[in-house]
C-alpha cells in the first residue's frame, strides 16, 4: 500500500520509497523508511495530503504520496 | 567603505535548512545593513549584511534555505557555487543553522557541508522548541562526534547570539572531519586535480552539478560528462546512496548525543490546522483573510500615495517656478521628477503587500494556503504557490511578480508571471471610474446599481483573462521539470515584527532602484517625444500663444493656455504618432485624441486620464473627475458631429485597459524577474494583440 490510500490519523510505517527522480528530494526532507506516517489532512477534489511524519508535517500531492510503500507500523 | 579597510573584512556565509530560522539570526546579526545583489545569471538575489564585533569588520552572505547541496533548483546551485568558490569568491567560514527539533535532517546538509573542507561552525537553533519537545542534546558530546564547534541557539527571543558573535569574533571556525566516503576514488581524484579542489566531496558536487551550472565552461562540461560515463557513475544513484550512508552516519551519532522526547508538535497546533486546512473552513479563512488585506492595501495604501503624489507635483512646480525657465528646468520639473514621483508612488503599495505576506509566512500560514489552493490552480497550469501573485496582482501587479520568487518550477513561475498583470489592478479603477460615468447610466436594475455592476464585470474580466491565459501559456510553454508539490508545514509561531518590518524595506529598495532605472529611462523619453515636435512647429504655436494672450483679458487666459496646451500636445511627435496609429484604431471606435491616451498612458494607466484631460483641453485640477466627465460628455466629433465617447467606444476603451500591459513599472519588473527582455517584450506585444481584439470585437458588438 502507498501513503496515497491512508486514511485519516492511521498510523503507518514508510516501508521504501520507489525509485523516482523525486526519492533523493523525499529522503533530504526526512521521507525514510522506518519512519512512522499518519494523514492529517487531505485537501478536496483530489488535491494535497498532508502527512505527519516524525513530527514534521509535508504536503504531498497523490502523484507524490503514491511512491511512498507503507506498512502496518 | 575604503579599499584598505575591505580586506579586513572577514566574509562568512550562512547556511541551513529553510524555516530553520537562518533569516532571524541574518537579522538579528546585521540590522538595517543589508545589501541586495546579483548572483551572475541567476534571478535568486544575493543577500548581504554587514557589521562590526569590537574592532571587526564581517560580511555575511545568506545563501538560500536548501535541505541538501543536490541541485534542485536555483537555490542549490548558488550554495555549490559560493562553498566551493566557482566563479564566486569563496567565503573564509561557513556557519550551518541547525533545527534542534529536526537535527537528523538538518545534520545531512550539515555533514555535506563538513565534506567540503571548508572552515565552519554548527548553530543549532531552535533550542526552546527541543526543550519543549523534551528533546535534549549533549552538545559537547556532538561536538566530539563532528570535531566541528556547535553553538546553542534560540535565535527568535534573542538567546544565544553573544555565543554565535563570541564565535565569529574569536573565530573558532574549523574543519570538520570527512564524514562519508563517496567511492569513485580514482575519478574523485581526476576532478579534484582538475578543478584545484582540496577535497574529494567537491569534485563529487561538481559532478553532479555539471549539468545544471550555466555558467560552466562547456568544454569542462563535456570532460565530466565523459568522465562520468567512463567511470560509470550515475549522479541520481550515488546521491541516494550518499543519502543513505549520511542518514546511517548520523542516526548512529544522535543515538550517543540525544534523547528524544515525544517530537511532536502540540495539540494547539493540531487544532489550527482542523480550521485552517479544512476543506470548508480554511477556504472561509483564507478567503476573509485576504478580504481584509485587499481592503487594508486599498485603504492604507490611498492617503500616503496621495501625499507622494502631493509632494512631487509641488516639487515640480516649485522647480518649474524657482529655477530660470529652458529646456533643463522643463526636463527636470516635467520629465525627471514626474518620473520619479510615478515610481515612488507604488512604495505604500508594495511596503504593504509584502508586510502582509511576511506577516503570514512568518507565522507558517502561509504554506497552508499553497496546500488549500493548489488543486484549484493546476487546471491552469499554476502551482498552488501562483495565488498569492495572482490575489497580489488585484492591488498591484509588481508586488505580485515581485512574490513569484518562491514558485521552483521555472514553466510555474514563468506563466505566473507573465498572467498576472491581467488581474485587474488599482491603477485600473480611475480609468474605469470614468469611463463607467460616461457610457453606464447611474441607474438600478433589479436593485443592484448599474455601474458598479458594470465595474464588477471589468474585475471579472480581468480574472477570466488571467485564468485563460495561463491556460493557453500551459501549452504553448514546454518544459521538461516535473511538477510537484512538497512543502513543509511549519508549526505556527509568533511573527518577529522585525523581519516583518525588514522585509518591507528590501522588497521597496529593491523595485525603487532596480525596475526605477527603466520607469525613468521611459518617462523621460515619453516626456521628450510629448513636449517637442518637428522643427518650428512648437515655436510658431508658442509664439501664437503668446501673441493671443496679450490681447485676451486676463480671465480668459486659463482657458486660452488649456486650449494652446491641447494643441501642443497635437503638434508633438507623441502627437503626430498618435495621429499616425488613427487608421489602426479606428475600427476600435478611438479618434486620433484617443490614440495619443493610449501613447502617454503606456507609462502608467492613469496617465490616461490626465491625457484625455490635456488633449480635449479640459484643464483644470485633474483630480477632479465631474469636469472631465462633463466636458468628455460634450465631445462630437468635427466631421460628423456624433459623440465621441459612445457607449460603444467607452466600453471598447475599457476592455482595452482591462487588457493591455500599459504599465511601464510591470514591464521592468517582468524584466528584473525574468532577467531577460525576452518575456517582458513578448508580453506587452502579446497582451496589446489580446486587448486590440477584445476591444475591436467589444466595439462592433455595442456600434
Amino acid at each position: 500500500m502507498t501513503a496515497a490510500g491512508l486514511k485519516i490519523n492511521q498510523i503507518y510505517e514508510i516501508e521504501r520509497i520507489t525509485t523516482s527522480p523525486l526519492m533523493v528530494r523525499m529522503m533530504e526532507m526526512g521521507v525514510m523508511p522506518g519512519k512512522s506516517i499518519s494523514l492529517l489532512q487531505k485537501a478536496p477534489f483530489k488535491g494535497p495530503m498532508a502527512f505527519l511524519i516524525e513530527g514534521n508535517i509535508l504536503a504531498l500531492r497523490i502523484e507524490e504520496a503514491e511512491l511512498i510503500q507503507i506498512k502496518v507500523a | 567603505m575604503e579599499v584598505t579597510e575591505k580586506k579586513a573584512v572577514k566574509s562568512i556565509a550562512i547556511i541551513g535548512n529553510p524555516n530553520v530560522g537562518k533569516s532571524s539570526i541574518f537579522n538579528q546579526l546585521t540590522g538595517l545593513h543589508q545589501k541586495i545583489g546579483n548572483y551572475p545569471g541567476m534571478t535568486v538575489d544575493k543577500m548581504l549584511g554587514y557589521f562590526n564585533i569590537g574592532d571587526k569588520s564581517f560580511e555575511l552572505i545568506d545563501l538560500p534555505g536548501t535541505y541538501s547541496l543536490y541541485p534542485k533548483s536555483e537555490d542549490e546551485i548558488i550554495a555549490h557555487k559560493v562553498l566551493n568558490g566557482i566563479g564566486l569568491e569563496k567565503p573564509d567560514a561557513v556557519m550551518v543553522v541547525l533545527d534542534a527539533c529536526n537535527l537528523e535532517r538538518s545534520l545531512l546538509l550539515g555533514t555535506q557541508v563538513m565534506d567540503l573542507g571548508i572552515p565552519m561552525a554548527f548553530v543549532v537553533n531552535m533550542k526552546d522548541l527541543a526543550e519543549k519537545r523534551g528533546l535534549s542534546i549533549q552538545t559537547f558530546a556532538l561536538y566530539q562526534e563532528l570535531g566541528v564547534p556547535l553553538v546553542m541557539t534560540d535565535a527568535r527571543n534573542n538567546h544565544g547570539l553573544e555565543a554565535v558573535r563570541d564565535l565569529l569574533s574569536n573565530d573558532d571556525f574549523a574543519v570538520g572531519k570527512t564524514f562519508c566516503e563517496c567511492g569513485f576514488a580514482e575519478l574523485l581524484e581526476e576532478v579534484r586535480l582538475k578543478f584545484g579542489f582540496e577535497t574529494p566531496y567537491q569534485a563529487f558536487q561538481q559532478l553532479v552539478f555539471a549539468e545544471f551550472d550555466p555558467m560552466l565552461d562547456p568544454e569542462m562540461k563535456n570532460w565530466l560528462e565523459e568522465r562520468s560515463q567512463i567511470h560509470d557513475f550515475d549522479s541520481q544513484v550515488q546521491q541516494a546512496r550518499e543519502t543513505n550512508q549520511r542518514y546511517e552516519h548520523i542516526k548512529s551519532i544522535l543515538l550517543k548525543t540525544q534523547s528524544s522526547g515525544s517530537g511532536k508538535p502540540k495539540k494547539l497546533h493540531a487544532a489550527l490546522d482542523g480550521i485552517f486546512m479544512h476543506p470548508v473552513w480554511g477556504y472561509v479563512t483564507f478567503l476573509a483573510i485576504m478580504l481584509l488585506i485587499f481592503q487594508a492595501i486599498f485603504a492604507w495604501a490611498e492617503a500616503p500615495m496621495d501625499l507622494i503624489d502631493g509632494a512631487f507635483a509641488a516639487l515640480s512646480g516649485w522647480v518649474a517656478e524657482t529655477l530660470p525657465p529652458g529646456v533643463l528646468t522643463d526636463l527636470l520639473s516635467e520629465g525627471i521628477i514626474t518620473g520619479i514621483g510615478g515610481v515612488v508612488i507604488f512604495i505604500p503599495q508594495i511596503a504593504l503587500l509584502f508586510g502582509f505576506l511576511a506577516f503570514l509566512e512568518d507565522t507558517g500560514y502561509f504554506s497552508r494556503v499553497v496546500f488549500l489552493m493548489d488543486r484549484l490552480m493546476r487546471p491552469f497550469g499554476l502551482h498552488g504557490k501562483s495565488i498569492v501573485p495572482l490575489i497580489s496582482g488585484m492591488a498591484c501587479a509588481i508586488p505580485g511578480i515581485m512574490a513569484t520568487r518562491n514558485i521552483s518550477n521555472t514553466k510555474e513561475r514563468l506563466i505566473t508571471i507573465l498572467v498576472t498583470p491581467w488581474m485587474s489592478c488599482s491603477a485600473r479603477l480611475p480609468v474605469y471610474i470614468i469611463l463607467i460615468g460616461l457610457t453606464v447610466p447611474d441607474e438600478a436594475w433589479l436593485g443592484v446599481n448599474l455601474q458598479a455592476l458594470a465595474l464588477l464585470v471589468m474585475y471579472l474580466i480581468g480574472t477570466l483573462f488571467t485564468l485563460l491565459g495561463a491556460f493557453a501559456l500551459k501549452f504553448v510553454l514546454k518544459s521538461k521539470e516535473r511538477s510537484f508539490l512538497m512543502t513543509e508545514l511549519p508549526i505556527y509561531r509568533m511573527p518577529r515584527w522585525q523581519t516583518v518590518l525588514l522585509t518591507m524595506f528590501n522588497k521597496s529598495k529593491i523595485f525603487v532602484l532596480e525596475a526605477g532605472k527603466v520607469i525613468l529611462a521611459i518617462s523621460i523619453v515619453l516626456w521628450v517625444l510629448a513636449s517637442y515636435g518637428p522643427s518650428g512647429e512648437m515655436e510658431a504655436i508658442e509664439a501664437e500663444q503668446e501673441a493671443m494672450l496679450e490681447t485676451v483679458l486676463e480671465e480668459q487666459r486659463y482657458e486660452l493656455n488649456n486650449e494652446f496646451a491641447s494643441k501642443k500636445l497635437e503638434a508633438s511627435y507623441i502627437g503626430i504618432l498618435g495621429k499616425a496609429i488613427e487608421p489602426a484604431i479606428r475600427p476600435l471606435g478611438y479618434d486620433w485624441k484617443i490614440g495619443i491616451a493610449l501613447l502617454t498612458s503606456f507609462a502608467a494607466r492613469e496617465v490616461f486620464v490626465a491625457t484625455v484631460a490635456t488633449i480635449y483641453s479640459v484643464g483644470g485640477d485633474v483630480e477632479d473627475e465631474l469636469t472631465i466627465r462633463e466636458k468628455l460628455e460634450k465631445q462630437v466629433h468635427p466631421d460628423t458631429g456624433e459623440k465621441v465617447f459612445t457607449r460603444a467606444t467607452g466600453f471598447s476603451l475599457m476592455v482595452f485597459y482591462a487588457l493591455a500591459m500599459q504599465c511601464m513599472s510591470t514591464v521592468a519588473v517582468v524584466y528584473r524577474e525574468t532577467k531577460s527582455w525576452k518575456w517582458p517584450v513578448l508580453q506587452t506585444i502579446g497582451m496589446t494583440i489580446v486587448a486590440y481584439l477584445g476591444a475591436l470585437l467589444t466595439y462592433q458588438i455595442w456600434s
